[in-house]
């Protein structure tokens, strides 16, 4: 056998490695999502449950997994709502008209460096006065601390991008400025517009720092569920890991179909 | 002209108004808010009349607290080795997939799940791989004749635990950013420098590490920043425990401002991280700038 085929067959072998460590765990949670009670007590563990116990799925969404799931696609969804709404505008006024020169946009891009225990303790004071605490408009102010940074971030990318002339030959036909950026530039930006849905639902989705802090009995997130079942007295193995591949299903949705914009939103933009 | 721009001037601040404006209320607001409490002696756990007590906080953070100095310290070799084992390892990756152009694609969606999936899910699954008695690991370490640790339940293995959770979520997003680095350099630089007889080492220092600096210097900046952050892991793996052994400074200025309510000095906490931040980040970015890199 050649050096060369030798090589190529140590960088699968490599390759494969990587694989099965990466993906293991998932395996695991989704094997325990499917185990009976007793058989995460015994020695050596159970790799594969024998009869597949589908009532973890049931019983973690009745345990306040539905209110999990339904409280973290609101929240979600309205914080991906507010970055977009407010995001695209200030990224087009970034990125054509120089507002602020570079100071603004690195402000916002230095946002994304704060600790969040930094900004989260004074707002948790400042909610509290405001009736804010538990409730889903505090928690979607909350995620804006670093959705909005980003839509701006991702966005002023995606818009300097673009070529000018179009938008300057709508001028000479007397658009307004805000026509061009509504009719023309916006429906230009269309996939920056899908990596910052995607990423801001997904940060929102996720989070735990804020969701564990600003929540309560009204609004009780995924991973706060999740977090609440861990940390019990009898804990719910089979039942936290089904919670916990519900919690997945998102983000898997977004590794496999949407590949391409990936890099860009977890790269910040630095990569195109 | 002038006209035209004035009316452009009024048309971007209407425009970056509103996103500014509520940056500002969630952000710079607070954190003025915060630092003046930082020089106060509030506390919610005992009705003492709040008072200005100038720098006290900081010089007791400072000289006599030494829970917080040693998370201080934990905090800075955790974010020291979890950069430069995960950038090793993100740029392991990378060069393998790199040679594998065909496949790339394929194999890039299941390497990155980790790293798009909730931190609570990653901590969830350490929890019961490193379970002691009935986790997978301990289970194969047995069979290669190694009696695993009780990972969790010891202090000088609870930290490595939240270490290798952290690697396993983040070294793929790591390998992204090296990868399409890699991928951007130019053929042409990388086949003059192999007639010129670099090979190895050498062509890696000279030729690809400038090449890719600046790309997988942000990467690797961005987290820095987010190890120094470290907060969900520690709170459901460990707790800080056990004793302070894994106590991360985000995780204890949380309980500093959250469990013994001690608001005034959990903000001069979280000032002292963010001074450390942005010098460190500063001078990294010195450091990149001196190469040419940025």
């Amino acid at each position: 056998m050649s050096k060369r085929s030798l090589i190529e067959i140590a960088r699968w072998i490599a390759l494969l490695g990587v694989l099965v460590v990466l993906l293991f765990p998932l395996f695991w949670i989704i094997a325990s999502s499917l185990k009976a009670r007793g058989e995460f007590f015994t020695r050596p563990p159970v790799w594969i449950p024998s009869h597949p116990e589908w009532s973890n799925y049931p019983d973690s969404l009745q345990r306040g997994g539905m209110k999990g799931l339904t409280d973290s696609f609101t929240i979600a969804f309205c914080s991906m709502a507010v970055s977009i709404v407010l995001g695209a505008p200030a990224a087009y006024a970034i990125a054509r008209f120089q507002v602020g020169k570079k100071n603004l946009a690195f402000w916002i891009l230095s946002i994304r460096m704060f600790p969040p225990i930094a900004t989260i303790l004074p707002l948790f004071v400042i909610f509290r006065f405001a009736g804010l605490v538990d409730s889903y408009a505090g928690l979607v102010l909350c995620y804006t601390v670093f959705n909005l940074p980003f839509a701006i971030w991702i966005l002023k990318g995606f818009i300097e991008d673009l070529p000018k002339e179009i938008e300057e030959a709508a001028k000479v036909d007397g658009a307004t400025r805000f026509q061009i950026f509504r009719n023309i530039a916006l429906p230009l930006t269309a996939p920056g517009l899908v990596v910052v849905a995607l990423f801001t639902f997904i940060f929102a989705w996720n989070d735990f720092a804020y969701a564990v802090i600003f929540s309560g009995s009204n609004v009780t997130p995924l991973p706060v569920v999740i977090a609440q079942f861990a940390g019990g007295h009898e804990i719910l193995w089979g039942q936290i890991s089904a919670a916990a591949i519900m919690a997945i299903l998102p983000a898997l949705i977004l590794a496999t179909f949407l590949q391409k914009y990936l890099t860009r939103g977890l790269t910040m933009g630095a990569v195109k | 002209m002038d006209r035209t721009k004035h009316r452009d001037r009024t048309f971007a601040r209407f425009m970056v108004g509103p996103a500014v404006t509520l940056l500002f209320l969630v952000t710079i607001g607070p954190l003025l808010f915060s630092l003046a409490v930082s020089f106060t002696n509030l506390q919610f756990s005992t009705p003492q009349p709040m008072r200005w007590v100038g720098i006290d906080n900081y010089s007791t953070l400072l000289f006599n607290d030494s829970r917080f100095l040693s998370a201080m310290g934990r905090t800075l070799v955790f974010v020291l080795a979890g950069v430069v084992i995960q950038t090793l390892l993100g740029f392991f990756i990378a060069s393998l997939l790199l040679k594998v152009q065909r496949y790339r694609a394929f194999l890039l969606g299941p390497i990155l799940i980790p790293s798009v999936i909730s931190s609570v899910v990653a901590a969830w699954q350490g929890r019961m791989i490193f379970n002691a008695s009935y986790g997978p690991l301990n289970d194969v370490l047995a069979h290669i004749g190694i009696k695993g640790p009780a990972w969790l339940a010891l202090p000088q293995t609870a930290l490595v635990s939240v270490f290798l959770t952290d690697t396993w979520q983040w070294t793929p997003f790591l390998a992204l950013i090296i990868l399409a680095a890699l991928q951007s350099q130019p053929l042409e630089l990388l086949e003059a420098a192999r007639l010129d007889g670099a090979r190895g080492w050498s062509m890696f220092r000279r030729i690809t590490l400038p090449l890719i600096l600046p790309v997988a210097g942000v990467g690797v900046l961005l987290r820095g920043v987010d190890l120094f952050k470290t907060f969900d892991l520690v709170y459901i793996l460990t707790q800080g425990g056990p004793g302070n052994s894994s106590e991360t400074l985000t995780f204890l200025t949380y309980l500093q401002g959250f469990k013994f309510f001690n608001p005034s000095y959990a903000s001069a906490m979280s000032f002292i991280q963010l001074i450390v931040i942005t010098i460190v980040a500063k001078s990294y970015l010195g450091l990149m700038n001196k190469r040419g890199a940025i």
